[in-house]
């Protein structure tokens, strides 16, 4: 059956390629930047209407407006505390040392003295790259955004949990929100509550809440049912319930929610430099325009600095709670002594900073943040001065073989022989309802004028995609085998994945030039740290019986890799490709920040201009559509019957 | 929960109790700071209270930077002057050309642009009654396409726009397939290139770098290793005094307002202009009177932008500019009060 599936495909592919050669260039839908579509027209007409009625219209001034400022002031809030100076003030109400030592307080608060302590260092060196202020407006907005998303999205997680309609009713959109691209999304807010804090947290929320209510629903779903039972036995209303027994049981779900969604929106914080937000997002954003690789990484290594240090402090604090810490009284009594001291000694610090000026502005001989961005800006030359030559060449053979002619069957084509071809290929290999959702979702693409643009990103995202299921399966598989190898590439998949997109988007442009393939390098570099530890995960979850019983069979390591662990893990496997493609969808749209041309290149450049504004809003739309349409393609034929696979 | 409860009390004693440190605040940095600048204003009033009276007071406003090393220079030396001379409290954002800017004007967080392309893409704003021309920075523009000097020298005819097919294979790269590639500016910039082609039927095709620094990248390895680059460029831009580019030349132009183009007619000769809000100008501060008199020739700013490129911070350069062209500052605080 599987055979058969995959033969049809090819004979759909081979037809394809032939009858895309013959008819190249005809009826391409090429649409040129400054052209407008009957569509995009509207977008444009709408976003100027959009403009105009800011400050007149109703919903503007009674809605949008007032939400805006609300926003505004409540992030204001945070930062007027740790990073902003009052109007003629020299520092914010606390000085740096003493918010360092708050910091540290709140940790040992909620963890243990260790995790204090290596959160302060965190932090120290943040201030030491010269980054203090600005990664303490970046830890104002993050605590601000994660506090708002958390009131919204936890009492709708938990009623979403106990009320499984609620739960069908949030799920389409739950599912939305991850396939979103977070720079499409920036515009349209962006055009609503002007640039700044607002649309900045916004976007943040709009990213961050999702995960949390998925959590949190899991969380309170996924409770024992006993001690429920028990208590409704015993009388309790549904509210006691709530609150007495399933809230507290679900407690350290709902922590680990917190510590996914401060994550979430830490790593939102570069993108939403883009339109306004404050903090280190915007060096980031700077160093690219200018192309200064050092002040880029140093920035960047502020962030990645901030997410270990949040990440770990507040995992420390699930596991705190998890372990049901029921210490014996001396070790209770000597942590509270401990508290106290800390407790004091922060006081302390926070007076201190307010009267001692070294104290309160980091000090300047403790800056070293230029020197890191000079051994990373001779670091960069020396790659590009020595092996660019290389990477140029390399990239440019690339082009003229695998990415052109690629391109050239997707968009030089007649759009209806690309339309029915994919359709095909999407009946073949995930079954009928998903042929016919992509073949309506691609007519809408059709009908939004940007057929070529998207046929354009299409391509690097499949030739990005390749790269990273190859990658994620080669090393995913060594890692899953190997406790060591695993260890070794953790650091490199962690950084991978806090480190935000831009800060190495300057040397990939410094060693590829502007082109689609520095592009397809990011959606690589970005997507494969996700696809190693998914893949990694489902490797080590093979049954330990099925592998010895292979080797003690006289399988070799090869046969044993492909005749047991990956068809075992195909699952995971197959949800890999599934978040690659949904993550180097995402990143190939910021290549176009640097040549790669196509949807990516219409958002931002419709951010600029006001007469592009209504193809950048329609870029987004069909962005969103390519999204929906890979993502249902690669997940494969719904199953149709429940059970596991041994 | 109980110990929930002790945890959560501990962290409220000890935010009241830093909360009540912070309200009694008799000698912090902050007044220490703001104490120790006032005495450094009243020891210098009565050396100058022979002279005018003292400026009124200037207030808090917004200065827009844009991404070019010249709108850089120009606004820094703008934003040092108001804050030295005048006292002015200003905050420069760094935001994107036009329609972003003048939103971000409409909504009061930024007030002046120093250097504006526009040929009156703003009028929207301005009829809306946000924005206000605020007449020329003394700056003249001029986008145009460039190459190399190697090749005018090589190719005499090539500075004939019209003309350009007859080199447009010296321009192929596998990123524009079998067409020529050009360069276009980056994506805030007035940009053309697309009405240029269309209009010309040039068999070329846009390539969009991102960048101001990747089209300077280009052109200088273009000049290095006498490779063919077609590119977008402009003055007043100090790279031109560092690497020759020579300028492709279209029919007169005819138009001041890109989306108006035809396609036909080349980029105009532009006399920058300063873009300022309503509120500012309206507002009797010694800032509007300032904007209102800035102007510098394209000499001076090539000389700032060269100092930024060069190494220098935007600070440095501009006060050393400043230091060095006092006469120039003076004539901008006329009527002020400062000197």
């Amino acid at each position: 059956m599987l055979r058969l599936r995959w033969v049809q495909a090819l004979i759909v592919l081979a037809v394809w390629i032939v009858t895309a050669t013959a008819l190249k260039g005809v009826q391409t839908q090429e649409l040129s930047t400054a052209t407008d579509s009957p569509f995009t027209a509207v977008m444009r007409d709408l976003a100027a209407s959009i403009r105009g009625n800011r400050t007149e219209s109703f919903l503007f001034v009674y809605v949008f407006n007032p939400i805006r400022t609300a926003i505004s002031g409540f992030i204001e809030l945070f930062m007027g505390v740790i990073a902003v100076p009052a109007d003629g003030n020299l520092i914010p109400l606390l000085g740096w040392f003493g918010t360092l030592a708050l910091i540290g307080f709140v940790v040992y608060a909620t963890s243990t003295l260790r995790m204090a302590l290596f959160s302060m260092m965190m932090m120290l060196l943040c201030g030491m790259l010269g980054m203090w202020l600005l990664t303490m407006e970046t830890l104002a907005m993050t605590i601000g955004a994660v506090f708002l998303s958390l009131v919204i999205a936890l009492p709708l997680g938990v009623w979403a949990g106990l009320n499984d309609r609620v739960m069908k009713v949030l799920r389409p959109w739950l599912d939305l929100a991850q396939v979103l691209p977070t720079l499409v999304y920036l515009a349209p807010l962006a055009l609503v509550f002007l640039i700044g804090i607002a649309s900045a947290t916004i976007a943040t929320m709009i990213y961050a809440i999702p995960i949390c209510i998925r959590i949190t629903a899991l969380a309170i779903k996924g409770l024992k049912q006993g001690p429920i039972e028990a208590a409704e036995s015993a009388g309790s209303t549904r509210w006691q319930v709530l609150t007495k027994v399933q809230l507290p049981m679900a407690k350290s779900t709902i922590i680990l929610a917190v510590n996914q969604t401060t994550l979430a929106a830490l790593s939102f914080v570069v993108i939403a430099a883009l339109i306004g937000a404050p903090g280190l997002g915007k060096p980031v954003i700077e160093a690219l325009t200018i192309r200064n690789v050092g002040d880029g990484v140093v920035a960047g290594l502020a962030v990645v600095l901030l997410a270990v240090m949040l990440d770990r402090a507040t995992s420390a604090a699930v596991n705190r709670d998890q372990s049901g810490y029921a210490a014996a009284d001396a070790a209770k009594v000597r942590r509270r002594i401990g508290l106290a001291i800390f407790g004091v000694l922060t006081l302390v610090a926070i007076y201190l900073s307010r009267y001692l000026l070294v104290f309160a502005v980091f000090p300047e001989q403790l800056n070293f943040g230029e020197y890191v961005a000079d051994a990373a800006n001779a670091v960069s030359d020396w790659i590009t001065d020595n092996l660019g030559f290389l990477t140029v060449t390399g990239s440019e053979q690339f082009t003229i073989w695998i990415l052109n002619p690629l391109q050239g069957v997707l968009a030089d084509s007649p759009w209806w022989l690309t339309l029915i071809a994919i359709t095909l290929l999407a009946f073949i290999l995930a079954g009928r309802t998903v042929g016919i959702l992509v073949f309506v979702l691609l007519a809408l693409v059709m009908a939004t004028g940007l057929w070529n643009d998207t046929m354009l990103t299409l391509a690097m995202t499949l030739i990005a995609t390749g790269f990273v299921v190859i990658i994620g399966i080669v090393l995913g598989v060594w890692a899953g085998r190997s406790a060591r190898v695993d260890r070794i590439l953790r650091p490199f998949l962690d950084a991978g994945q806090t480190m935000p997109a831009f800060v190495y988007l300057v040397p990939v442009l410094a060693l590829f030039g502007p082109t689609r393939f520095a592009a397809i390098v990011l959606g690589v570099v970005y997507a494969a740290p996700v696809v190693i530890r998914i893949v990694a995960d489902g490797i080590r979850k093979v049954p330990k019986e099925s592998i010895e019983a292979a080797v003690s069979a006289g399988s070799t390591t090869m046969q044993v890799i492909t005749k047991v662990q990956l068809p075992v893990s195909r699952r995971s496997i197959l949800l890999g490709v599934n978040q690659g493609l949904i993550f180097v969808l995402a990143v190939v749209v910021i290549g176009g920040f640097v040549g790669a041309g196509g949807l990516g290149y219409l958002v931002i450049v419709g951010q600029s201009k006001p007469e592009l504004a209504g193809k950048g809003l329609a870029a987004g739309i069909a962005i969103v559509l390519l999204g929906i349409i890979l993502d249902r393609i690669a997940q494969g034929r719904p199953q149709k019957s429940p059970q596991g696979h041994h | 929960m109980k110990r929930v409860g002790k945890g959560a009390g501990l962290m409220v004693a000890l935010a009241t109790a830093g909360l009540a440190l912070a309200a009694c605040g008799g000698g912090t940095v902050n007044e220490a700071a703001s104490s120790s600048a006032a005495p450094a204003e009243s020891s210098a009033a009565p050396a100058d209270s022979s002279a005018a009276p003292a400026p009124a007071d200037c207030g808090s406003w917004g200065v827009a930077m844009h991404g070019w090393v010249g709108y850089t220079a120009s606004a820094q030396v703008l934003s040092d002057v108001a804050r030295e001379k005048l006292g002015c409290d200003i905050t420069q954002t760094q935001l994107d050309e036009a329609g972003v800017t003048y939103d971000a004007m409409e909504a009061g967080s930024v007030d002046v642009i120093i250097e504006d392309w526009g040929g009156g893409r703003w009028q929207e704003w301005v009829d809306r009654g946000a924005i206000v021309e605020v007449g020329l920075n003394g700056n003249v523009g001029l986008i145009g396409m460039y190459v190399p000097q190697w090749m005018c020298d090589e190719y005499p005819g090539i500075t004939d726009g019209t003309k350009l097919n007859e080199y447009a294979d010296l321009f192929v790269t596998p990123e524009s397939g079998d067409k020529g590639a050009w360069l276009e500016g980056p994506p805030g910039y007035t940009t053309i290139g697309e009405k240029l082609i269309e209009a010309n039927g040039l068999n070329f095709k846009i390539i969009n770098t991102g960048s101001e620094a990747a089209l300077i990248e280009a052109f200088t390895k273009g000049n290095d290793n006498k490779e063919a680059v077609l590119g977008y460029f402009y003055e007043p831009q100090n790279f031109l005094a560092k690497v020759p580019l020579c300028r492709i030349n279209f029919p007169a132009n005819d138009w001041t307002d890109a989306a108006k183009a035809s396609g036909l007619t080349d980029y105009p000769e532009t006399p920058l202009v300063k873009l300022a809000t309503v509120k500012l100008m309206d507002s009797g501060s010694p800032f509007a009177t300032l904007v209102q008199n800035f102007e510098w020739t394209n000499e001076d700013q090539n000389q700032v932008a060269l100092d930024i490129e060069n190494g220098m911070t935007p600070e440095e350069a501009a006060q050393k500019w400043i230091d060095a062209n006092p006469d120039k500052v003076a004539a901008w605080l006329e009527g002020t009060g400062a000197s």
